[in-house]
């Protein structure tokens, strides 16, 4: 594959990755964020594959593959059981309002398309617009992770943050080492699980909510 | 000052969109009662409306003013004006269609809407009023949406001239960058938001609380009526032609001749019957959002076009 076309292709992944962070971020139903960061994870696979194919790179064959199976398919079922689970609102209560979330990522995305411009030599030729939108996808993670009451809504954002991670690795460097890649999904995943048994754990023993847990009493 | 020769295919374009746009909402209409598992009235139902209206008279409140007789032509002419600044089949001659850019269609949108919004206060009933506070809270949130995305796209062509731009981007395909995946997706919340369709506002009611452009035409009626109608018909079929003239410019005749004009014409209604197909979709498909829930909505539409301009610009 030529290269400015891989670029083109990384561009236009980036460009539908910022679009399902934005869905992310506006929506208020807990389903469709999970679907988005599934359909983002998705995306990311096919960034992968993308520059599989410009570099030859065999590992980020095998990268996009554990994309696909466990952050687009595995995550986002295990999520939605959880929801089932215990029976959760839906509907997502946010500790800003969301508009103002939406102006924060705003600033936010020209921010780190600032930081990067910052950056001229790290820019690589094959990767295109690849870092800053990969530094804002990892931002924007943090905020919905920042802006969420539940644990669950939370979760995607830490997804959503791993994919920008994620992207910006494999956009910059062209792969990450495949141990360290998949050192780092293990954790991802170990993280859910936790996370996924405590929200569980939670709800059955004390009924709370992650926000109502501000406060230590004796 | 532009020849004929420039000005009359911009006149016949718009003469075009005035008469199928009621056609287009024919096709919702059906589409929408096909997915209900209704049989739904015929396409041509929108026309007959309209034949009917004109045949009527016209019932006026008694507090109306004089300017309220007035408001029905004049909004239908600002949106016919604005239907002429948008190229349907045929490119603009090398000089552009010098009639009109993007930056004017807006503000002739935002007349008819001012206008509308205007002549349901003068009516002075309860919904026509709040239709009209209904429309005016959306309108701040809805027109800087079409203005970001016009200039992204204006700024990877270097005109505001919307035949011009489908010219550029008809004649070099790499035109197409990332930040156009994001204008698209804004382009499409906000041709919901600017046809009243569902997620901001539901165009099968009457006399309800949630109404928003309905609620502003309840005091019209007549011709009045007709013409209010065929301004959204219009309308709505314009906000298709920018979306096609902006992001799909392909199959545009470059000469007024016959035998380009008929592939043009069936790429028109192609992505009209595409786009028409989507508004279709989602509004059989999702519930209206809660007022106040909509700059929540629209504002991810902002964050779209803006994010389209600066990942043009930065």
């Amino acid at each position: 594959m030529s290269s400015p076309l891989a670029t083109a292709l990384i561009d236009y992944l980036g460009a539908l990755l910022l679009f399902t962070m934005i869905v992310i971020l506006g929506s208020s139903q807990l389903y469709r964020t999970i679907y988005a960061v599934a359909a983002q994870s998705a995306f990311l696979a096919a960034a992968a594959a993308v520059l599989a194919i410009a570099t030859r790179n065999l590992d980020l064959w095998v990268i996009a593959g554990i994309t696909i199976v466990v952050k687009a398919v595995l995550l986002p079922w295990l999520l939605i059981g959880v929801v089932r689970r215990i029976g959760v609102k839906r509907e997502i209560e946010p500790v800003v309002p969301t508009l103002l979330t939406l102006a924060i990522a705003a600033g936010t995305v020209v921010l780190s398309f600032q930081l990067a411009a910052s950056l001229g030599a790290v820019r690589q030729t094959v990767t295109g617009n690849a870092l800053p939108v990969g530094v804002a996808l990892t931002l924007l993670g943090v905020l919905v992770m920042a802006s969420r009451k539940t644990a669950l809504a939370q979760m995607v954002g830490l997804f959503a943050c791993e994919n920008g991670i994620f992207f910006t690795a494999i956009a910059v460097s062209q792969g990450m080492p495949l141990i360290i890649e998949i050192g780092v999904l293990l954790d991802v995943v170990l993280g859910a699980l936790v996370m996924g048994i405590f929200v569980l754990r939670v709800r059955s023993s004390v009924d709370a909510d992650i926000a109502d847990l501000s406060r230590l009493r004796a | 000052m532009p020849g004929a020769e420039a000005v009359l295919p911009a006149l016949a374009q718009a003469a075009l969109l005035v008469l199928l746009g009621p056609l287009v909402s024919g096709v919702i209409q059906k589409l929408k009662a096909r997915l209900q598992c209704r049989a739904g009235a015929s396409v041509a139902q929108p026309y007959r409306d309209l034949a009917k209206l004109l045949r009527k008279g016209t019932v006026q409140s008694d507090t109306a003013s004089a300017f309220y007789r007035a408001i029905p032509p004049l909004v239908l002419a600002a949106v016919v004006c604005a239907a002429a600044m948008v190229p349907v089949v045929v490119l603009p001659a090398a000089g552009g269609f010098t009639l009109g850019d993007a930056i004017l269609l807006v503000g002739l949108l935002a007349l008819a809407r001012f206008l509308t919004a205007l002549g349901a206060l003068d009516a002075g009933g309860a919904f026509g009023g709040m239709g009209a506070s209904r429309e005016m809270t959306v309108a701040p949130l809805v027109e800087p949406v079409l203005l970001l995305v016009v200039f992204s796209v204006a700024t990877a062509a270097g005109t505001t001239d919307l035949g011009l731009i489908a010219a550029r981007r008809a004649s070099d395909p790499a035109v197409w960058h990332s930040p156009d995946l994001l204008a698209l997706a804004a382009m499409l919340v906000l041709l919901l938001a600017e046809t009243g369709r569902i997620p901001v506002d539901n165009p099968d009611t009457h006399l309800e609380l949630t109404m928003i452009h309905e609620g502003m035409l309840l005091e019209q009626s007549g011709p009045g009526l007709a013409a209010m109608a065929l301004a959204s018909h219009t309308k709505q079929l314009v906000m298709m032609a920018v979306v096609g003239a902006l992001f799909f410019p392909i199959g545009l005749a470059p000469r007024p001749e016959p035998l380009l004009l008929v592939p043009a014409a069936l790429a028109f209604l192609g992505k009209t019957a595409v786009l028409a197909l989507f508004v279709g979709l989602v509004e059989s498909s999702y519930a209206k959002l809660r007022f106040f829930r909509l700059p929540q909505f629209l504002g991810m539409g902002f964050l779209c076009a803006f994010l389209a301009l600066a990942l043009r610009v930065l």
